[in-house]
């Protein structure tokens, strides 16, 4: 069913700095449309260029909000950002009136803030003029709001590992499953978009249902019957199901069937044909809440696993899920927190790291570094694997809620965090650096 | 629709507690009429004054003519609703002879309801939200009736109240046996059993007929599994009780949990059949899963009704083994063993639930029914005194005369008609204007009665099941973070997990193993644990995902992740 766009993922364009006045005349997708174009696009690579003392510059092109999350992981306090702007220029005449004017620039800044809006996919990011123009002086602040369909350009002083793995996964034009989400229990769903990196809350819908009462179940009746029609509604409305792989409708008893049946009758009564020629996509499956931590659940049972199982998702969400398990059967194979990781790092134990991407997103370099560092130490030992997940899949929000590191180890160790009530808190930083 | 919803909401409210209401709003109204609406308003008006008469002062045309309009001109309807209104008992005799008579006119009338009206509609919408906004809250008399002095008076003329959850595996024949109480002690009557003894047949599940009594919603009848509780009242001669029928099946835990959390004592379903007491008795069947559950909810009590005996034959070995394997389960999941007690009976025969099994039937034994050992249960003594507390478990309109009806079971404290109550977490305040219990109209009620309360003054959309009605000048601080002390079921780490707290069932996470306890003496065995395994008492510390809960220190929680019954515990 996906419609692909035939893009290759590397496309070294001559310079990226040029203003090309057509793209002026805006005929480029905003950044808060729907991604509902192509679901095997992804960010191009225009440039890179990083010296060997770690410092350089890379040029990306965005092609879908996804991408702006990418963006997102990419650029960091202190970075240097290149990317188009408008910015507000007021002129005083001689004669002191003053008149203002839309200018289109390209701006360099000095990365002070990213800010990332997960449900509009959009990308700010706060800093201060790092190259002057006949506009604007050096210091001035301003926000770019990153778009797609332009070219982006970040500076860093340091390339390492984790930023440049960033880049190539950006970059890496595998086929990527996007599926859409529903978990529901009565009066409650949620109606997710899960890409490969990212999941995003659409719709929640929160109803207030009249219980079942002796004599009287028509108010209840009645409540359901709307209930599954705001869903339809706005599945109608959130969820490009033309691109989706699959549809997962998920709920605790009965509902999701339910649910089915409702959105295939609606969908012949008013002939809605997208609806049904997807028919063979949506795909009931059990859960036992409709808070959106049931995808958790959904994600590992047998009927995704097997349509889905290649996807970087579901590897996530089975890499936790094993985790979990190895806590349960055997709890000296599996640690987690930053101090008891690291420990297990240096005797060489670790089979599987997971580590949360918002690590990486820490503002505080030294921390950052010491992330860095764990993941390189485990890869350099050559018998542990590394996985990075995203922090808004909801496996990511599971690893972050355990202080976002964990692993599974490939031999029991004890006590890994016995010298744990020694050090004051505030020095457990530093003295682990 | 929603906004002719709105419409009759706000006007009924306004109505019942102001009764001059709004000269200029209703002149805006009348503009907006079209000819033929006019001409139904005259008609309309003409057939109440033959019912009502001329002579009652309170009653002015306009009144009628306003009345009606919220009717849609249905003439019974209105006289319905401003006799009532009125008051005068004469007046209810004269209601009630001609209310039939006018039923055939009603109908073709309301087939004429044409679209002409919903302009004319629109247009008082309009200027009732002018009005609206400068309502306050009606005033409801309230009589200041000392409640606790009331209850202690009445003690001794009052059968007592008890509020009993039915619980046990899925298929134990749990709501077959409460349909059963209800048909013997004749709360149910035998036309309504033939009824659905015949639909039943239908569909070919004849033996489910009793059942049909609770589980009434369409899913529920075709797939003979009861979802929801279904709360019902019986009284016998020594006591009233209102029976919660739990579900069953492990998906509708949170339902079962709503039931629970209202109940005083439990009646714990067992279906002694082959293979199926085993199959509920496992480490992953509900029986056990459900016993723990209403004990950690403060169930102290609990009677163990050993069903469909009918079919082994009434063999005491059979009642023997899990009477044994039983009580030593229940004494370790924290029952004391005068709390235990176990009845053979068979709810599809209705042998030894209400009636005395037939005579040589069960010669081994000769303890009490099933109803009579509900009569020996002592009701648990409530802190009526204290601030209100009570969950909301249902939000619904409750009638024509009372829009906005919540009902539940009164946790803490006690409540009369006139209190001004706020349903937290929320600002809306709302006035009592009418307190049932088990359908019957009272002043006042305490702690432990399961009520409906008509409420004025407030907007359905403002109460949520789940939330707590608190007394205004009381009320209660909901919380976004707060510490546990929880007894764990299954191993515990950081993780996301469900709060369950009667209707309330939100995401939380559990951000913090703060210590591991010694179950003796409360001391810290171990603190910051890295998982609590099962069957340990631990304390946490919790944060809610989405808006803070109406929870508070000494609050009965319980929490439960991938279909898991994984801790219970209380707010510190």
């Amino acid at each position: 069913m996906s419609t692909s766009i035939g893009q290759t993922n590397t496309h070294p364009t001559s310079s990226p700095f040029i203003l090309q006045a057509s793209s002026l005349s805006d005929h480029h997708r905003r950044l808060n449309t729907r991604p509902d174009i192509a679901t095997t696009s992804n960010m191009r690579l225009i440039k890179q260029q990083v010296e060997r003392d770690g410092s350089g510059a890379v040029t990306l092109y965005p092609e879908e909000p996804e991408d702006m999350w990418h963006a997102y992981n990419l650029i960091r306090v202190g970075d240097t950002l290149r990317a188009s702007a408008v910015r507000r220029i007021v002129s005083e005449s001689s004669t002191g009136s003053t008149s203002s004017s839309r200018v289109h620039m390209n701006l360099t800044i000095t990365v002070d803030k990213v800010d990332f809006d997960s449900q509009a996919g959009q990308l700010h990011i706060n800093g201060r003029i790092a190259e002057e123009n006949k506009y604007v002086k050096i210091g001035a602040h301003h926000t770019l709001d990153l778009e797609l369909n332009r070219n982006f350009t970040v500076g860093k002083a340091e390339w390492d590992s984790i930023s440049l793995g960033v880049v190539k996964e950006a970059c890496d034009p595998a086929e990527k499953a996007e599926i859409g989400a529903v978990v529901l229990h009565e009066g409650l769903a949620n109606i997710c978009l899960i890409t490969e990196h990212m999941t995003v809350l659409r719709q929640r819908i929160d109803m207030s249902i009249p219980r079942k009462r002796t004599g009287s179940i028509s108010a209840f009746e009645k409540a359901m019957d709307k209930f599954y029609e705001t869903i339809f509604q706005s599945i109608l409305r959130h969820l490009p199901i033309a691109n989706l792989k699959v549809i997962l409708l998920a709920s605790p008893g009965f509902l999701a069937e339910s649910l089915q049946k409702y959105i295939f009758a609606e969908a012949v009564k008013s002939d809605n044909k997208t609806i049904i020629g997807a028919k063979p996509k949506f795909v009931c499956v059990h859960c036992s809440t409709g808070h959106v931590h049931a995808l958790n659940e959904v994600l590992k049972s047998p009927a995704v696993i097997a349509r889905l199982a290649d996807t970087k998702y579901a590897k996530e969400t089975k890499a936790m899920e094993s985790f979990f398990k190895m806590m349960q059967t055997d709890e000296d194979r599996a640690w987690y927190g930053p101090k008891e990781v690291e420990r297990a790092i240096e005797k060489g134990a670790v089979a599987t790291l997971l580590v949360s991407n918002s690590l990486f997103r820490s503002n505080n370099m030294n921390e950052r570094r010491r992330y860095v560092q764990m993941v390189e130490d485990v890869k350099a030992s050559g018998a542990g694997e590394v996985m990075i997940l995203s922090s808004i899949h909801e496996s990511g929000v599971r690893l972050d809620g355990l202080g976002g590191v964990a692993a599974i180890l490939m031999f029991p160790l004890q006590d890994l965090d016995e010298s744990d009530e020694e050090p004051v808190e505030g020095d457990e930083e530093n003295s682990n650096l | 629709m929603s906004r002719h919803k709105n419409v009759r909401t706000m006007n009924l409210a306004d109505e019942l507690d102001d009764y001059d209401g709004e000269d200029d709003y209703f002149e805006e109204e009348e503009e907006g009429m079209s000819p033929a609406d006019k001409a139904r308003m005259a008609d309309g008006l003409r057939q109440v004054r033959e019912v009502v008469g001329d002579d009652v002062p309170a009653l002015t045309d306009e009144k009628i003519e306003e009345t009606l309009w919220y009717y849609y001109f249905d003439v019974p309807k209105t006289i319905t609703y401003l006799l009532n209104s009125v008051g005068a008992i004469e007046k209810k005799k004269q209601k009630k002879t001609v209310a039939p008579e006018s039923k055939g006119l009603t109908k073709g009338q309301k087939a004429e309801k044409s679209s002409s009206t919903t302009t004319a509609i629109q247009k008082g919408v309009e200027a009732l939200k002018v009005a609206d906004a400068e309502k306050t809250l009606p005033k409801v008399p309230r009589n200041k009736i000392d409640v606790v002095a009331e209850y202690e008076k009445s003690k001794s003329k009052r059968k007592e109240n008890a509020n009993l959850v039915v619980i046990g595996h899925v298929d134990a024949g749990k709501s077959t046996l409460m349909g059963r109480l209800l048909y013997d002690s004749g709360v149910v009557d035998e036309r309504t059993i033939q009824k659905y003894k015949q639909e039943a047949e239908k569909i070919g599940k004849s033996s489910f007929a009793l059942a049909w009594v609770l589980d009434q919603t369409g899913e529920e009848r075709a797939r003979g599994v009861t979802i929801d509780i279904a709360v019902n009242a019986f009284e016998t001669e020594k006591g009233r009780f209102t029976i919660l029928d739990a579900p069953g099946h492990r998906d509708f835990i949170p339902n079962m949990i709503a039931g629970a959390a209202q109940a005083d004592f439990a009646v714990l379903v067992i279906d002694s059949s082959p293979g199926e007491f085993e199959a509920g008795f496992n480490i992953r069947g509900q029986t056990k899963e459900h016993a723990l559950l209403v004990r950690s909810m403060g169930v102290q009590r609990i009677i163990v009704a050993v069903n469909k005996l009918d079919l082994m034959h009434w063999d005491q070995d059979r009642f023997e083994e899990i009477k044994q394997q039983m009580s030593q389960f229940l004494t370790t999941a924290g029952f004391q063993s005068k709390n235990i007690s176990f009845i053979p009976c068979s709810g599809l025969t209705g042998d030894n639930i209400v009636r005395k099994p037939e005579d040589g039937l069960v010669s081994w034994y000769s303890g009490p029914t099933l109803v009579e050992e509900l009569e020996t249960a002592k009701p648990v003594i409530k802190a009526i005194e204290k601030p209100l507390r009570m969950t909301i478990a249902d939000v619904y309109r409750g009638g024509v005369i009372n829009p906005v009806t919540i009902s539940g079971r009164i946790e803490i404290g006690n409540v009369q008609v006139g209190d001004t109550i706020f349903a937290v977490p929320g600002e809306e305040k709302a006035v009592i204007k009418g307190i049932e219990v088990d359908n019957q109209t009272v002043e006042w009620a305490v702690a432990g009665n399961n009520v409906q309360l008509h409420l004025a003054g407030i907007d359905m959309e403002h109460l949520k099941i789940g939330d707590v009605i608190c007394q205004a000048d009381n009320p209660l601080v909901p919380l976004k973070e707060f510490e546990a002390k929880i007894l764990a079921f299954e191993s515990l780490t950081p993780m996301m997990v469900d709060i369950h707290r009667g209707r309330l069932n939100a995401s939380g996470r559990i951000t913090k193993l703060v210590a591991t306890l010694d179950k003796g003496n409360g001391s810290i065995t171990k603190k910051k644990p890295r998982h609590i395994g099962p069957g340990s008492l631990a304390v946490v510390n919790i944060t809610v995902t989405g808006a803070p809960l109406p929870l508070e220190k000494g609050s009965k929680i319980v929490l439960r992740a991938d279909g898991l019954t994984v801790a219970a515990g209380v707010v510190e």
